[in-house]
């Protein structure tokens, strides 16, 4: 594309349990404010930041979803094409901890391979926090998502956790690219008598990263 | 476009028009004074002319003991800055506001009766000049005062007008409804809205119809899982706006009760975010009970199915919307579809909310005017205008070359780039009709069906604005034909003097009549019918 001022487009999709501060951690990040008074997000909504990243430009199209339960019936509509997923979770609030399984099911439902970060957000007062950090990163383990703790409010972790997600999404693009580099190389010394069925396949697949 | 031809026909069909007499000059006169001041100041309580005054209302005031009325007290300093320009941003103002949030933690907790705790008049008593004349203390939808109004004496004219609509409300739905729709399209002069609203949508009438059924839902305990939610989202309906901005004020209290009723009311279909701001706008125009059943009327009746479990109803309409696009903006359309923008990622806020979250406040209202009389179609209009707009011209697309560039123009519409009249004057003339919109939606189910399976919703159930719900009600009660089931023509609800009546199938009704009445077949709803009046 001609006159494009960055080298990689990324889209990031948050979720969470409404009220975890996905739109806050998101104007966090995109405009580095925030604000006592947001509206619930209904629908969509989304954010455009570019950061540099190993000497590249990456643009990140960063679209936050409305939390409640009713509207996930709309969000595959969200998930195409997306590279990376944010998990977003309140540490005061355990039950919305607890649901990250659940939205980790959803994501497999609508992708088949996405990168994935864990986020406690909220996370600026001690007294108030319920979710044990050693418990986040336990479970974070055992299903494979690295963790992150956040105050948007406050501004911790906010930078630091979406320049490490976007690392990530990064690798896992070059990754990619690395793969199908090496498949052809593979391809042009052997003769594959199914090459058009594995291409199809490859296209058909719900491909995210 | 706006007011001024409109004015000039009006006052000239005027003389020709009045079908019964004007209300005495003594009582215009006694009403005038009240009138004029509820105009400037449209948001302060119940219309002076609502149906019942003295009605167990609103809760609103101070004056009632409450431990939560010290929270109150706590410093508004930033009010005192005499910040002559609003700002934008009223961090100050909703900081100190939040401050309080610890005090008055959980909602659910109030006093017996729900009673508001009546707080932030002195909170507000302070900011009152900082609001514009909606109530809005900065944000996207501040007005700037730009918006010209309405002359005292056209005012005053208009008010005469409807109050001798609501004197014979049926007489004219009946025989002059094409006046009242004009009307509406015109504005409903402010210090008459609630009333008019309630008129239009039936609300007022499901609402003498259940004496105290407002007040049984709330005394009703409600399921966790719906409070919950709604607590959370209480002090994120318009923070901008004097009533909402307080933790714990008397508007999200009041939003509290009203949600929480509802989901006590239909259990079945629970609360879903976007019937908040829904809520939200009617609780600035009327008291608690009052926005209850208007909320009911909305959700039932010109919405069904946009805030029940699985959205069907919103992409159900999305599609329709998308395909009536095709008729009536093709470059529009085609943009959208060359950059695979769906209908949901950007329709989604603006038909549930009734784009009382997109337009500016007074194109809210008078987009809402329009809707309580003409039903969806409205909706529809506004969003088709709004589209066409944005994306109707080569020069505008030129700069939208790409989803994100479409899609960012769509969720932030400049405040400026809208004229209340030209809207009004475009959606008025747009050639969606109901029959339109109808046939769409049958070819949008079937097509559902083909490529999706069942559909649960029934879109059966919409009904076109006053008129369609007006026969509704008379064809309901002339199965009914004598028997008091006024429930049938209002919501499938049953009325007290009937359950009294019947008590031995009370039971049964509730069940029949709340959920399954309005999905069954006419044929069988006169056989239920005749079952009930036998054991009656």
């Amino acid at each position: 594309m001609a006159g494009k001022d960055y080298n990689h487009l990324f889209k990031l999709l948050i979720i969470g349990d409404s009220n975890v501060g996905k739109s806050s951690l998101l104007l966090r990040f995109a405009d580095n404010s925030f604000s006592g008074s947001y509206i619930t997000t209904i629908g969509v909504d989304f954010k455009i930041r570019t950061v540099d990243m190993e000497g590249e430009r990456v643009k990140l199209q960063i679209w936050d979803t409305a939390g409640q339960e009713r509207f996930r019936t709309i969000t595959s509509t969200y998930y195409r094409n997306t590279h990376g997923v944010i998990i977003v979770y309140d540490v005061t609030n355990p039950d919305s901890f607890v649901n990250v399984k659940r939205w980790l099911n959803e994501i497999s439902e609508n992708c088949d391979s996405v990168c994935k970060i864990l986020v406690g957000n909220k996370n600026d007062d001690p007294t108030k926090k319920k979710v044990d950090s050693q418990d986040a990163m336990r479970f974070g383990e055992t299903v494979g998502v690295r963790v992150f703790e956040t105050s948007a409010k406050e501004n911790i972790n906010v930078e630091e956790m979406f320049m490490a997600f976007t690392r990530m999404v990064l690798r896992a693009k070059k990754q990619s690219q690395d793969r199908a580099e090496r498949e052809r190389e593979r391809e042009k010394d052997t003769v594959n008598i199914n090459a058009h069925r594995d291409r199809d396949r490859r296209k058909r697949g719900k491909k995210c990263c | 476009m706006g007011d001024s031809p409109d004015t000039v026909s009006q006052t000239q069909r005027s003389a020709d028009s009045a079908p019964t007499p004007a209300p005495s000059a003594a009582g215009a006169d006694e009403e005038e004074p009240q009138l004029l001041k509820q105009a400037q100041n449209p948001q302060v309580g119940p219309p002076p002319l609502s149906p019942k005054p003295d009605a167990p209302t609103t809760p609103t005031r101070a004056g009632q003991s409450s431990p939560t009325v010290l929270l109150v007290h706590e410093p508004t300093i930033p009010l005192l800055n005499p910040n002559r320009k609003p700002a934008l941003d009223n961090l100050s103002y909703l900081e100190s506001a939040s401050m309080m949030s610890g005090t008055f933690e959980s909602l659910s907790g109030l006093g017996e009766d729900g009673s508001s705790v009546g707080s932030d008049s002195e909170i507000n008593g302070l900011t009152i000049k900082r609001t514009d004349k909606y109530g809005f203390l900065g944000g996207n939808q501040y007005s700037e005062g730009g918006d010209k109004d309405v002359r005292v004496e056209v005012a005053r004219q208009r008010e005469m007008k409807w109050l001798d609509m609501f004197c014979h409300w049926d007489k004219w739905v009946k025989h002059r409804f094409m006046k009242v729709k004009l009307r509406c399209r015109k504005g409903i002069p402010s210090s008459l809205r609630a009333k008019a609203w309630q008129l239009l949508s039936n609300s007022q009438e499901l609402l003498e119809a259940n004496p105290g059924k407002f007040d049984e839902l709330e005394r009703a305990p409600g399921e966790a899982k719906w409070l919950d939610i709604i607590e959370k989202d209480l002090h994120r309906q318009f923070p901008f706006h004097e009533m909402f901005a307080a933790r714990g004020g008397h508007g999200q209290q009041d939003l509290y009760r009203i949600l929480k009723a509802y989901t006590v009311y239909r259990p079945d279909e629970g609360y879903c975010q976007a019937q908040a701001p829904v809520a939200a706008v009617l609780l600035m125009h009327m008291p608690a009970e009052q926005a209850f059943w208007c909320l009911v009327q909305i959700c039932e009746k010109y919405l069904p199915g946009y805030y029940s479990a699985g959205l069907e109803a919103i992409q159900l309409d999305g599609e329709i919307f998308f395909s009536l696009l095709r008729r009536t903006c093709p470059m529009a359309y085609r943009h959208l579809k060359k950059f695979k923008i769906d209908p949901i990622l950007y329709m989604t806020e603006w038909f549930m909310c009734i784009f009382s979250r997109t337009l500016p406040w007074s194109c809210v209202l008078r987009v809402w005017d329009m809707f309580f009389c003409e039903g969806v179609k409205i909706v529809f209009r506004v969003g088709l205008v709004l589209l066409r707009q944005m994306l109707g011209a080569v020069d505008k697309l030129r700069e939208l070359q790409g989803m994100y560039e479409t899609m960012e123009r769509l969720r932030n519409i400049s405040p400026d780039s809208i004229r209340e009249d030209v809207l009004v004057q475009e959606v008025i003339t747009l050639p969606v009709t109901e029959a339109l919109i109808e046939r769409e939606c049958s070819i949008q189910v079937r097509k559902w069906r083909e490529s999706r399976g069942e559909l649960m919703h029934q879109p059966g159930r919409r009904l076109h604005g006053t008129r369609a719900i007006f026969e509704h009600k008379r064809r309901a009660a002339s199965i009914s034909s004598g028997g008091s089931l006024s429930f049938l023509g209002s919501s499938g609800f049953c009325t007290p003097s009937f359950q009294d009546k019947h008590k031995g199938s009370r039971k049964e009704m509730e069940v029949n009549g709340t959920k399954d009445l309005q999905k069954q077949s006419k044929t069988t709803k006169m056989g239920w019918l005749c079952m009930v009046l036998n054991i009656g």
